[in-house]
């Protein structure tokens, strides 16, 4: 089964603005897949038709199966999200914080306190665990995102550029946590800015521009990546 | 249920978290309109010790914070949750968006019997006043934090941006606390502004409580009011729930 099926996608948005021009993507289970693509390309418009927060105005969208319109809990139940933009409780602490995640998403204690000890220690966010949102820097926050979004053992991944605002080593622990969920079959759908992640990190890559999607390319194996394929594809996409 | 429960305990603890602007809130703003209008104005208005004007404006009191209580639980956190997001990580939370609204009228509905019945132990220590009964200031309590918290959802989403909503909900404001007999009974007033007060919902409440706090001072009738207020919140749930959908099933706002 495919992770994300979308056909003919549109989101218009009031005033004409058309943000998704027939958008139609296949991502395989257990892939991670980078959607790149410069400001106001589509890419988080369409992150979050796939999380649920956004109708499309026409075409079809299955994720995990489901529709996101339709079956929005089943569908939200199933994906961990982490938007471009802070959405923490900003009046919790960091532990409150990736506590209640839990508890929105209905997990018992005994299920959730160990994991959140967990990725409290592998996102080195222990020391800041009683920490308020509001005296976190940037970066800080970003790894709070990330950890809630691991939290609930989901099988799909939403991630709009992740990794902004963190250190190189924090950077790698991120890339290191991503890869290790897909090897437990997880799927990944990742919007970046930065190549050098969507290299690393991805099977596949396709570009966004103007609401279109305007190439996908596979990058399996070294030799594409050290040639710099996603680079080309982008440049080639967006006409510079 | 769990989420609505784990929804209510978020906001006691972000309310904890701010403990004296809650305080603030919740005591101190009510006990100087107690102090100064029911104690002191009241006093002087009676040339004694005032009981008359007290037990007039004790209630209508525990009315203002039994509108503006969930105003603040329902209305206020979803704009702050729009403001500073959280309101997009409720929304990605595996529950549907009635569920949401349930718990976000629960939680009005708290705030409000929680907010009424502190403002009526203040008007029993400073005023000396206290009901007859519980049963009818429960009842009003309840219905009326849930109208309340219907009401504020209403008047936010209605307009196609929160700033609007938000110039509509201090547009209104104002002349329910201060033109819906709150620091007068209905009784006091002549046509034509008798029959403007009764557009105001806030009128209904703090007669429905004068009813319970004394029977024998003219008020309106307060079994009209229980049902009016019943079918209020039964006509305003739908229009609520149309208006949650609208701005929050396609996350615009």
């Amino acid at each position: 089964m495919a992770a994300i099926e979308m056909e003919g996608l549109v989101r218009d948005y009031p005033g004409g603005l058309r943000a998704l021009d027939g958008v139609s993507l296949t991502v395989a289970e257990g892939e991670i897949f980078g959607l790149l693509g410069v400001n106001g390309a589509g890419k988080s418009t369409l992150i979050k038709v796939i999380t649920t927060l956004l109708r499309p105005s026409a075409g079809r969208v299955r994720v995990l199966g489901r529709d996101p319109c339709r079956e929005a809990v089943a569908v939200k139940r199933q994906i961990g999200v982490v938007p471009q933009e802070n959405n923490l409780d900003n009046e919790l602490t960091v532990r409150r914080n990736l506590e209640f995640h839990c508890r929105y998403a209905g997990l018992p204690r005994r299920l959730f306190a160990p994991r959140v000890e967990q990725w409290l220690e592998t996102l080195e966010l222990a020391p800041k665990a009683d920490a308020r949102i509001m005296q976190l820097s940037g970066g800080t926050r970003r790894k709070v995102m990330l950890a809630k979004a691991f939290l609930t053992a989901p099988r799909l991944l939403v991630l709009d550029e992740p990794t902004s605002g963190l250190d190189p080593a924090v950077r790698a622990r991120v890339w290191a946590a991503i890869t290790a969920f897909r090897a437990r079959g997880g799927t990944v759908f990742l919007s970046s800015h930065d190549l050098d992640e969507v290299e690393r990190l991805c099977d596949r890559t396709g570009v966004l521009h103007d609401g279109r999607l305007q190439a996908v390319e596979r990058l399996a194996g070294m030799a594409a990546r050290t040639d710099r394929v996603v680079e080309a594809t982008f440049r080639r996409a967006v006409g510079t | 249920m769990d989420f609505t429960l784990a929804l209510l305990h978020r906001h006691l603890l972000a309310d904890l978290g701010s403990l004296r602007l809650t305080l603030a809130r919740l005591v101190v703003q009510p006990a100087v309109y107690l102090y100064v209008f029911g104690h002191v104005v009241g006093g002087m208005l009676t040339g004694g010790n005032g009981p008359g004007y007290a037990a007039v404006m004790g209630p209508g009191i525990v009315a203002i914070a039994v509108m503006t209580a969930p105003f603040g639980a329902v209305g206020g956190t979803l704009v702050s949750g729009y403001y500073f997001r959280t309101l997009e990580g409720w929304l990605l939370a595996p529950v549907s968006l009635r569920q949401l609204l349930a718990a976000k009228v629960a939680s009005g509905v708290l705030y409000g019997t929680l907010s009424a019945t502190i403002v009526a132990l203040l008007v029993w220590a400073i005023l000396g006043l206290r009901p007859e009964g519980l049963l009818l200031p429960l009842a009003l309590a309840v219905g009326g934090s849930a109208f309340f918290s219907l009401l504020s959802l209403v008047v936010l989403l209605l307009p196609a941006t929160p700033d609007r909503g938000q110039e509509l909900f201090s547009f209104l404001l104002m002349p329910m606390t201060f033109f819906g007999c709150t620091f007068y009974s209905h009784a006091m007033l002549d046509p034509p502004f008798s029959q403007l007060a009764l557009l105001l919902p806030t009128t209904y409440l703090a007669e429905g409580l004068r009813g319970a706090y004394a029977p024998s001072q003219p008020h309106l009738a307060t079994g009209a009011i229980l049902l009016g207020l019943a079918a209020a919140v039964a006509l305003l749930a739908p229009l609520a729930a149309w208006s949650f959908r609208r701005r929050l099933g396609d996350y615009l706002w």
